[in-house]
């Protein structure tokens, strides 16, 4: 046991040196925003489930099988994440890990270094879970008024059903690691996990539950409550969580106890099992995961005409921005998404039930489509998240390069730029476009939207280039990952507030030449001034949102030590 | 040619580099020895462009290194101790990103990049990706993308780092046959023995003050021990 603790230790005393230095002012900073931050989310989380089981609890009979229900879901839905996470965790910590020939080359057993790196694995993996759902089993406590032993028995249950789940996926790691390669594993994951994710997506979508608020559905709803009451597998120990939370919930703490004792039981087996089974082949896994993979796909370098009529360092960066992109798998994923998020997006605006609206449709459309630009901001900005702001830190170590190289790095950053900007804006235009489209708009209302997305793209585009320069980070194994930095949570802070400004600037003068348009009237003199002026400065920022996040990310940067 | 002048870095209260003043003149070979963290690759980064310096000058061929930048970056083959690359382009991309970036002419480069790659022993591995190779053949690939533009400065640091024996006899061979050539080399190294074989002129660097500078006889002159081989006398020279 002592050689687990010390190997836990750089771990330990790292978290101590990020988190605690007396030096690390800027770290404090950082922890206080995002601290602030997640408590709000987890004062958001508790407050929607305090409200929604009160709801329940109100309902007569109802009530009580509903929030049995979501209980089982919860818990079902938690134990899924935490499996999931748990695999694409361990993989990395057990087979992926910069550090571990350094830590196989002491003379500590193998099966105790896989104990350290499962016990950091199993704590890495379900420490954000167990924190986010807490909130809803206080929740529980709270509205069926129960006594400690429940919030006992909640801790209890959550920390013996993320053992459980680790034990699973460290089995299933390393025994697929025997067949595939640890880094192929862990893309084929997020590729299944993104489609499992999409799927579910889309069948809710295309459920339109919205339409259960409409009564002509409601004969339905009836038939939907019948299998509420059907119970869930007893094999699975989500299963006995539920059990032991219910029975506790319903005051049988015999019931309880039994059912959290069955838990732990097995998570105790579990422990054991990955430990035996570990011990027998996990080094052998790790020596085929030095081996180098083959490609999977032979990609070949794209020779457009369009790259060819670019000077030669735009060519070669945006060739070498092009053919890492599609060569590297993790990055695939993505495509998905995006493309998940324009049909999902566009797919909204299709069901859209204007004409049940009390609001006259054509005044609705119009509004909807100002609106609408402003939500394109918003998807550009998620989208140029993943994409405008790694897109220095995706250099990584290889920034040397950038560095030595006979171009200015305000040209390297304009190049990026370049590179990103036109993929978002087709993106983008045929949001709106087709959005435009499907809700019937005006053609003035048409024209504006393209102008103004066409003068917004490059603005957020912009705000990610240069936010990521000013925040890289070279060093991240996953520079997708680094739009959760400080950095990344500022990029999406000032998009916010520029698309948000933006539309508000525009919203009194788009609404008078609206209706002046409708009515068929003219404009006053003062009105046209106001509107002239407005898009003036509309403009004007659009301009400093173009220049001014460049040229801090250039400077940042220029200043930068590698 | 390359002529540092009152060169200093610092790093808040650390000088890591002191009033260096250095002048390499055509075609030498400059040996740049020094203890760990005597500021051998601070140097080397200010002289390649990657690092500003807190006050002093670096001219390269004549062309002020601060005023013009990217000029005086096209003369330099610029060799990183470790090799970062792009390891989703195969080695015949990466050079030919690298000639793109240095405006190498399009049929210059397929002649260079053939003839690079097969002097560096790589040709077999040219359409592999650089994540496939290992930690010599990306230094051999480095080495390579520094060449392909016929730069006149080369400025390389830990040269012989993970290459076999037969790669360091060439490399030494290469490195004589381009300074025969007229291009100026600043090398660091912590391999003594490749310093005192190839380089005229050897500088040591010792808490980033430039100690000692000249030909090894030189150097074993001012320790009064000609006899001596030069890692007695960077003993002698960098003991406390």
């Amino acid at each position: 046991m002592k050689d687990v603790i010390t190997l836990l230790t750089p771990r330990i005393c790292s978290f101590k040196a990020k988190g605690f230095s007396k030096n690390n002012t800027g770290g404090l900073y950082k922890l206080l925003l995002f601290g602030t931050i997640g408590l709000l989310f987890w004062g958001g989380i508790f407050a929607v489930s305090l409200h929604v089981l009160s709801y329940f609890k109100e309902i007569a009979e109802l009530g009580d099988i509903l929030a049995c229900k979501l209980l089982s879901m919860v818990l079902l839905t938690f134990f899924f994440l935490l499996v999931f996470s748990s695999i694409l965790t361990s993989l990395s910590k057990l087979y992926l890990s910069r550090d571990l020939p350094l830590v196989h080359s002491m003379p500590v057993p193998s099966y105790k270094v896989f104990i350290a790196r499962w016990i950091e694995s199993t704590a890495d993996s379900s420490w954000m879970v167990i924190v986010y759902t807490l909130p809803v089993f206080i929740s529980y406590g709270i509205v069926y008024q129960t006594g400690p032993f429940f919030y006992f028995n909640v801790v209890m249950t959550l920390l013996s059903l993320s053992i459980i789940a680790s034990g699973i996926s460290a089995l299933l790691v390393i025994t697929a690691v025997n067949f595939l390669p640890a880094s192929r594993i862990r893309n084929i994951c997020i590729f299944i996990g993104l489609c499992f994710f999409l799927v579910l997506f889309f069948t809710f979508r295309f459920l339109r539950p919205e339409r259960l608020v409409d009564p002509e559905a409601f004969a339905t709803v009836l038939v939907y409550l019948k299998t509420l009451k059907t119970p869930a597998p007893p094999y699975l120990p989500s299963t006995w969580a539920f059990d032991s939370m219910k029975a506790l919930l319903y005051g049988n703490l015999t019931e309880g106890m039994f059912q959290v004792a069955l838990s732990w039981s097995f998570a105790g087996l579990m422990v054991f099992m990955v430990i035996i089974i570990a011990e027998a082949v996990y080094f052998k896994g790790l020596s085929k995961t030095r081996t180098v993979q083959a490609r999977l796909f032979n990609y070949r370098a794209p020779n457009s005409l369009f790259l060819k009529s670019l000077s030669r360092p735009v060519r070669a960066f945006a060739v070498k921005e092009i053919k890492t992109f599609f060569r590297d798998q993790t990055q695939w994923s993505q495509l998905f998404l995006v493309a998940a998020l324009i049909v999902i997006y566009i797919y909204n605006f299709n069901v859209l039930p204007l004409e049940k609206a009390p609001i006259k449709t054509v005044y609705l459309q119009n509004l909807l489509s100002f609106l609408n630009m402003g939500l394109a901001g918003f998807v550009l900005t998620a989208v140029a998240a993943r994409f405008a702001y790694p897109a220095v830190s995706t250099e990584k170590e290889a920034f040397w390069l950038v560095k030595s190289a006979p171009i200015p790095l305000k040209n390297y950053l304009w190049i990026k730029f370049i590179i990103y900007y036109l993929p978002l804006l087709i993106l983008t235009e045929i949001l709106i476009v087709a959005t435009n489209i499907l809700l019937k708009v005006s053609p003035f209302m048409m024209g504006l939207s393209i102008i103004n997305i066409f003068f917004m793209v490059p603005g957020v585009v912009s705000m990610g280039i240069g936010l990521g320069a000013a925040y890289p980070d070279f060093k991240s194994e996953n520079p997708a990952q680094t739009v959760t930095s400080f950095g990344g949570l500022l990029f999406m802070m000032v998009c916010a507030g520029y698309i948000g400004a933006v539309i508000i600037i525009e919203a009194g003068p788009v609404y008078n030449l609206f209706m002046a348009g409708i009515k068929e009237t003219g404009l006053s003199a003062f009105m046209w001034i106001w509107i002239i002026g407005s898009f003036a400065i509309a403009f004007i920022i659009n301009i400093l949102a173009i220049v001014l996040p460049m040229k801090f990310g250039e400077k940042k940067l220029s200043r930068l030590l590698i | 040619m390359i002529e540092l002048k009152g060169l200093t870095k610092r790093y808040g209260n650390l000088v890591a580099v002191d009033n260096l003043n250095l002048m390499i003149p055509k075609g030498e070979i400059f040996g740049f020895i020094g203890p760990n963290g005597a500021g051998k690759t601070t140097t080397i980064n200010i002289i390649g462009g990657i690092l500003a310096p807190t006050s002093g000058s670096v001219m390269i061929c004549g062309i002020n290194m601060e005023s013009y930048p990217e000029k005086a970056k096209r003369k330099i083959g610029f060799i990183p101790e470790r090799p970062y690359l792009y390891e989703k382009l195969t080695g015949m991309e990466f050079l030919k990103f690298i000639a793109d970036l240095y405006g190498v002419d399009e049929d210059v480069f397929l002649i260079k990049s053939r003839e690079k790659l097969e002097m560096f022993l790589l040709s077999d591995w040219s359409d592999d990706l650089i994540e496939s190779y290992s930690h010599g053949m990306k230094q051999r690939l480095v080495m390579a993308a520094a060449l392909v533009h016929d730069p006149e400065v080369i400025i390389v640091d830990e040269p012989m780092v993970g290459l076999d024996p037969l790669a360091i006899k060439m490399v030494k061979n290469l490195f004589r046959s381009l300074a025969k050539q007229g291009v100026t080399i600043f090398m660091s190294t912590h391999t003594l023995k490749v310093a005192e074989d190839i380089c005229n002129r050897i500088g040591i660097i010792h808490k980033g003050l430039l100690i000692a500078s000249g030909t090894p006889e030189d150097l074993k002159r001012n320790v009064n021990e000609t006899d001596a081989d030069l890692e007695q006398v960077f003993i002698r020279l960098t003991e406390e």
